[in-house]
This record gives structure tokens, C-alpha cells and sequence, in this order.
């Protein structure tokens, strides 16, 4: 679908921004460019689209040469999501997303159905936030929609330069989990910008490393974790996941009881009341049935607090593992991310229990102990 | 009791007596005006956006700008007079070169203003040159546009009234016919309406600014998406109201 032979820019000051890229992306793929910042990946990312122009070497996009289509009508046909997101903010959040379609002709009234199917999709209650502005947005928010906008015409190839760049580990957790499964539904070709391995790992289907406008490697990420081609790729994955402390064992051996577990009609105020007593940041909500509602955390409990509302109204449900196909290494890198006891679920959404800092490190120095005896 | 009358009996007289021609002199200032606005906004506004794509020459287009700018208007109308001569001809013309400054560096500076990302973000959605232009970089650049079209408007209002000094029209008329007469009331009778016109001119293109301000175009997109849950919510009703009908 995407094809680069022999991609070289060098830009007017003489810098070597892209050196002899070839690629080849099949329709469907989702393909990751990562490497230290000035490698020239948003480069790449700009030669698809002819935001700028190779100095050598051939693009195709969908079989064409790239050079023998007129760039407006090659740019209309490909979704892009800038590094800097860029949201227009003398346009509405409706306005924004419909840029493309405008640009397409499309009917008003398909544009504005087109918007707020596109809402929906990402969670964003379309009555709400169709007429805000961007600057009424947050930071995660404004950059869904610029997501969103790419997407609106459903282009099949989408150019996605770091989306989720400047979020917090949670709000960017959700995304990529939102991204994936609205990949599992589109099958776009996404060739996706990142500078965070975990990322990478997570939502590529080949992951191209680069270092300074060279490619270092091409695979897809087990590929990559079991048989790094050198130093640079093994540094950059990180040693520690390549050490292997356990083969990807399940995690209930780990599993304990949550500091604090509330009914989901608790009053907020209550719950913070307890937590501050006890010292976690954090409560599972669970029914009568056992059922998990999600968990809540201190800063959101303590905003519903103010506002005199309940616990199951502060919950999150993006944190969680399900104990069938969690792994140790899945537990850790949660932890690694945010220092919050991880939920444990079955598949019927049945709460079993958390695992915690603490019970790696348990696991841990055992090890080490039977090691050493 | 034979005193002199008083300065409002005076004017109150004059303006009894000539109203049509103050009325005809308003009206020709306000043209003057106009055609001198109208001119310095078609010139100015599109050199001004022909300079963010030509760096080079804008140092040479605002510095001769600025060189207008700084000749004092009543020079600037002597020195027109060899080449245009006398008449409105001349103060238009000397009105466009005083007024041109905060027009054409407000429409630079406004566009250059515009963040790079959004007009790439723009082009990488495929806008053509012209629709970034129309849709991204005039809307945004609209505020300081505006704003130096304030300026201009109230410079060219106020140096029209010089016009009459070099045989035009408008207001000034009066003005200089009472300094020469030494009537009072009469320099009042141009001076006034001058005043006014310059500060509803003025106002009103502050309210078109205000207009345009981000928090009222948050205003409107709120009631217009209030207008919509309303909606939303009669249409929720009714069919709740038909469930309850049919079951
Ligand atoms: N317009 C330009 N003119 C000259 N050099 C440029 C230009 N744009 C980028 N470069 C240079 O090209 C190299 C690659 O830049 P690029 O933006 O592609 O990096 P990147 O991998 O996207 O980095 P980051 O992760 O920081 O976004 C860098 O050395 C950069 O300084
Ligand atoms: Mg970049």
C-alpha cells in the first residue's frame, strides 16, 4: 500500500534527515517508526504526503508513484495527525473534524451525522462536545479529535505523527487501547510516529527502528524483543525486558487482597475518609456479586467528593488485567507506568484481587533467595 | 436688552440655516473617507499577504510605509499637489499613503502570527494555497487585521477634514471657513460631526472585533448547542409520551 525505494531527504542546510529507507507496507498494517528524537521520523512521515519532497528515491502510495499525483488530491486521500495536533481554534470541535469531508463536498447533513458517529466512537458525547471550541478541550480530549479528523473520510492509508504525545500514562493507555480496537474494526494502513518503546510494542504489527535517518531494524515486536540485530536495537528495547527475570508467567501466584474495596453507592467523601485513614491512593469498586465496576483514585474521588456524589462516579476501567492471558511482565510494566495496584479479573468481569509493587518484589527476593541457596 | 447672543444661540442659527449643507458635507467626508478606506484596504491588505511570501521585500514596502506615515498630512497634501494638483483627487490619494502603515503591517504581522503548524497541518489535509488562506491564516489574522483598519479608519476620518485645505471637500470646509471668518460657531458646526463620525466609526468596528472574539464565538456555539439538547430532549419526550399512549 506504501512502498519507499531507496528514500533519501537532505534538507537545504545539508542535514541527512533520511537515508536510504525501504519499506514495503501491506494494506492493513500498522506500522510504528521509532528512534531518538531528529532520526527523521516525522520526516518520513512528511515525504508520504509531500509536506516534502524526496531528494532520492521513489514513494508509491496504492501503486502510484507519489510524484505523479497532484499533492492536494494525494494529501485528501491520506488521514494525517500532526505532531503538534494543531486543532483549528477559531473552529468548533464539529467545524474541525469536518475539515476533510468539506474539502470532499460532501452534504451537510452527512458531514454532521459523519461527526457525531465519529464522537461516539471515541467516547465523547457528540451533544456535549460538538460546539465547544478547542480550547475547551483537554489536552487528551483535543488530541482524539485531532485523531478523529484524520479519519473522517476514511482514508485508507493514515500518517499518525506521536497522537498521543504530551498525555499521562493513563489517559495515553486508553488511546492506544481505543486506537487498537478501532484498528481491529477499520483496517487502515497507519504508519504510526512514537518515541515510547512500550508503545511500539503494543500497537505495532513491524516496528521500524531508526537512528539518525538510517534504519537499524525492521520486525514485528517479538521479532524484535527475542533477536535484536545489535546494541542499539537491544539499549533501545531495554535491557531489563530482554532479561527475562521470569518467563511469561501467569500472575496469580501474586495476587492480594486490595487495600480498600467499596460498594459502588458508597458516598465519595466516605471512601476518602478511609483512604486517608489507611494510606493507599486507590479503591476497587465491586457489587454484591462480585462484579469489578472499575477503580477509583484519589484526585478523582476527592472531585466527586466536592460534589457530594458517589464512589461507582470516580471509577476508571482502563486499568485492569484478566487473569487468562495476563502475564507477569504485563503486571510489571502496568506498575512501571504508575505506581497503582493493577485489578485482576476473570472473564466474567469477577474480581479476584490486585497485584501490587509490593508482591513483585516479594516474588523477586525470593527467587533471588532460592537462587543463591 | 440688546446683548450679543450667546455661542449656542450663534450655532444654534447657523446650523438653522445650513443644515442641508452640513448634512452634504457630512456625507462628503464620509465618502472621502470611505473611498480612501476602500483603496488602502484593496491595496494594502493584499501586498500585505504578497510580503509574508516574499520576505525580502517587506523591510523596503513598510519602511516606505513608515516614511508616509511620518510626513506630517498637511505636507503630504502640499507635496501631492504637483502631481494630482488641488481637489479630492489629491486628499484621497494623500489619505491612502498616511493611512497605508497600520493596514498593511497589521495584515503582516497578523498572517505571520498565524502558528506554522496550523497552516502544515492545513496543507497536510489538502487545502489548497488559497483555501489556507481564506480559512486558516485570514480568520486567525482577523483580530489585528481588524485592529489596523481601526487605526487607519480614525487617522483617515480625522486628516479628511484636511482636505478642504487644498480645495476637496467634507467637513473641513467649515472648519477652515470659520478659522478664516474667526465664527466659532462655525468651525464648531464641522468640528463636531467630524468628532462623532470618527468615534461611531471607531466603535463600530470595535463591535465588529468583539464580534469575532473567541469567548463570544464560545458564546454562540454554547446556545446553539443548547438549542440542540433542547430538541433533543422534546424529541426524547414525545416518544416517550407515544410508548406510554401505545402501551
Ligand atoms: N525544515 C528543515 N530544515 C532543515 N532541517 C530539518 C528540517 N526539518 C527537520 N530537519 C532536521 O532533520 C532531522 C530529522 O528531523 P525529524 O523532524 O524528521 O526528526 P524526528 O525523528 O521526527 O524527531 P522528533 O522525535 O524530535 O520529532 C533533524 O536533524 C532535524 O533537525
Ligand atoms: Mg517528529
Amino acid at each position: 500500500m506504501v512502498i519507499f525505494e531507496n528514500v533519501r531527504k537532505v534538507y537545504d542546510d545539508g542535514t541527512v534527515a533520511v537515508n536510504n529507507l525501504n519499506l514495503e507496507i501491506k494494506e492493513g498494517e500498522f506500522v510504528v517508526l521509532i528512534g531518538p528524537s531528529g532520526c527523521g521520523k516525522t520526516t518520513t512521515l512528511k515525504m508520504v504526503n509531500r509536506l516534502e519532497e524526496c531528494t532520492a528515491g521513489k514513494i508509491y502510495v496504492d501503486g502510484n508513484d507519489i510524484t505523479t499525483v497532484d499533492p492536494v488530491k494525494l494529501r485528501r486521500g491520506i488521514g494525517y495527525v500532526i505532531q503538534q495536533i494543531a486543532l483549528m481554534p477559531h473552529l468548533s470541535v464539529a467545524e474541525n473534524i469536518g475539515i476533510v469531508p468539506r474539502l470532499h463536498k460532501w452534504e451537510k447533513n452527512k458531514i454532521d451525522k459523519r461527526v457525531d458517529e465519529l464522537l461516539e466512537m471515541a467516547g465523547l458525547n457528540p451533544a456535549q462536545y460538538k460546539y465547544r471550541l478547542p480550547d475547551q478541550l483537554s489536552g487528551g480530549q483535543q488530541q482524539r479529535i485531532g485523531v478523529l479528523r484524520a479519519l473522517a473520510v476514511e482514508p485508507r492509508v493514515v500518517l499518525m505523527d506521536e497522537p498521543f504525545g504530551a498525555l499521562d500514562p493513563i489517559s495515553r493507555d486508553r488511546l492506544q487501547n481505543e486506537l487498537l480496537e478501532l484498528q481491529k474494526k477499520l483496517k487502515k494502513t497507519i504508519i504510526f510516529v512514537t518515541h515510547d518503546i512500550d508503545e511500539a510494542l503494543k500497537l505495532a504489527d513491524r516496528i521500524v527502528i531508526m537512528r539518525q535517518g538510517r534504519v537499524e531494524q525492521i520486525d514485528t515486536p517479538s521479532e524484535l524483543k527475542n533477536n535484536p540485530v545489535n546494541d542499539f536495537v537491544k539499549a533501545f528495547i531495554g535491557e531489563e525486558r530482554l532479561a527475562k527475570i521470569s518467563p511469561e508467567a501467569p500472575i496469580d501466584i501474586i495476587i492480594e487482597e486490595p487495600g480498600l474495596k467499596v460498594l459502588p453507592d458508597t458516598k465519595a467523601s466516605l471512601v476518602l475518609n478511609h483512604l486517608e485513614d489507611i494510606g493507599p491512593e486507590s479503591a476497587q469498586v465491586v457489587d454484591r456479586n462480585g462484579k469489578w465496576l472499575g477503580m477509583a483514585i484519589v484526585p478523582d474521588i476527592k472531585k466527586v467528593a466536592k460534589l457530594g456524589g458517589y464512589i461507582k462516579e470516580a471509577v476508571r476501567l482502563e486499568r485492569k488485567l484478566y487473569i487468562e492471558e495476563a502475564t507477569l511482565r504485563d503486571a510489571a510494566e502496568m506498575l512501571a507506568d504508575r505506581d497503582l495496584p493493577v485489578p485482576i479479573l476473570d472473564e466474567n468481569n469477577i474480581f479476584l484481587g490486585v497485584v501490587t509493587h509490593n508482591g513483585i518484589a516479594r516474588l523477586t527476593i525470593s527467587r533471588l533467595q532460592r537462587k543463591i541457596s | 436688552m440688546n446683548s450679543d447672543p450667546t455661542f449656542m444661540e450663534l450655532l444654534y442659527k447657523f446650523v438653522a440655516k445650513n443644515y442641508d449643507r452640513i448634512l452634504f458635507l457630512t456625507w462628503q467626508h464620509i465618502y472621502i473617507s470611505l473611498i480612501a478606506l476602500g483603496i488602502t484596504i484593496i491595496i494594502c491588505v493584499p501586498l500585505g499577504i504578497y510580503l509574508t511570501k516574499n520576505e525580502k521585500l517587506t523591510p523596503y514596502a513598510i519602511g516606505l510605509a513608515n516614511i508616509f506615515e511620518t510626513i506630517p498630512s498637511l505636507a503630504l497634501l502640499a507635496f501631492l499637489i504637483f502631481p494630482l494638483g488641488i481637489g479630492n483627487k489629491n486628499a484621497i490619494c494623500a489619505l491612502v499613503l498616511y493611512a497605508a502603515l497600520p493596514v498593511l503591517q497589521n495584515t503582516y504581522t497578523g498572517i505571520k502570527s498565524v502558528p506554522p503548524s496550523l497552516v502544515q497541518a492545513a496543507r497536510g489535509m489538502g487545502m489548497t494555497e488559497m483555501q489556507i488562506l481564506f480559512k486558516v491564516q485570514l480568520p486567525l489574522a482577523r483580530p489585528v487585521l481588524i485592529a489596523g483598519m481601526r487605526v487607519a479608519t480614525v487617522w483617515i476620518i480625522g486628516t479628511a477634514t484636511l482636505a478642504a485645505a487644498i480645495g476637496g471637500g467634507g467637513l473641513g470646509k467649515l472648519i477652515f471657513s470659520g478659522l478664516a471668518s474667526i465664527r466659532y460657531e462655525v468651525v464648531f458646526a464641522g468640528a463636531l460631526p467630524a468628532t462623532v463620525l470618527a468615534l461611531f466609526a471607531d466603535q463600530g468596528l470595535k463591535m465588529v472585533q468583539e464580534y469575532y472574539s473567541p469567548k463570544n464565538r464560545a458564546m454562540r456555539l454554547a446556545r446553539k448547542a443548547e438549542k440542540l439538547e433542547k430538541i433533543n430532549r422534546e424529541e426524547m419526550e414525545e416518544n416517550c409520551q407515544e410508548n406510554m399512549v401505545s402501551g
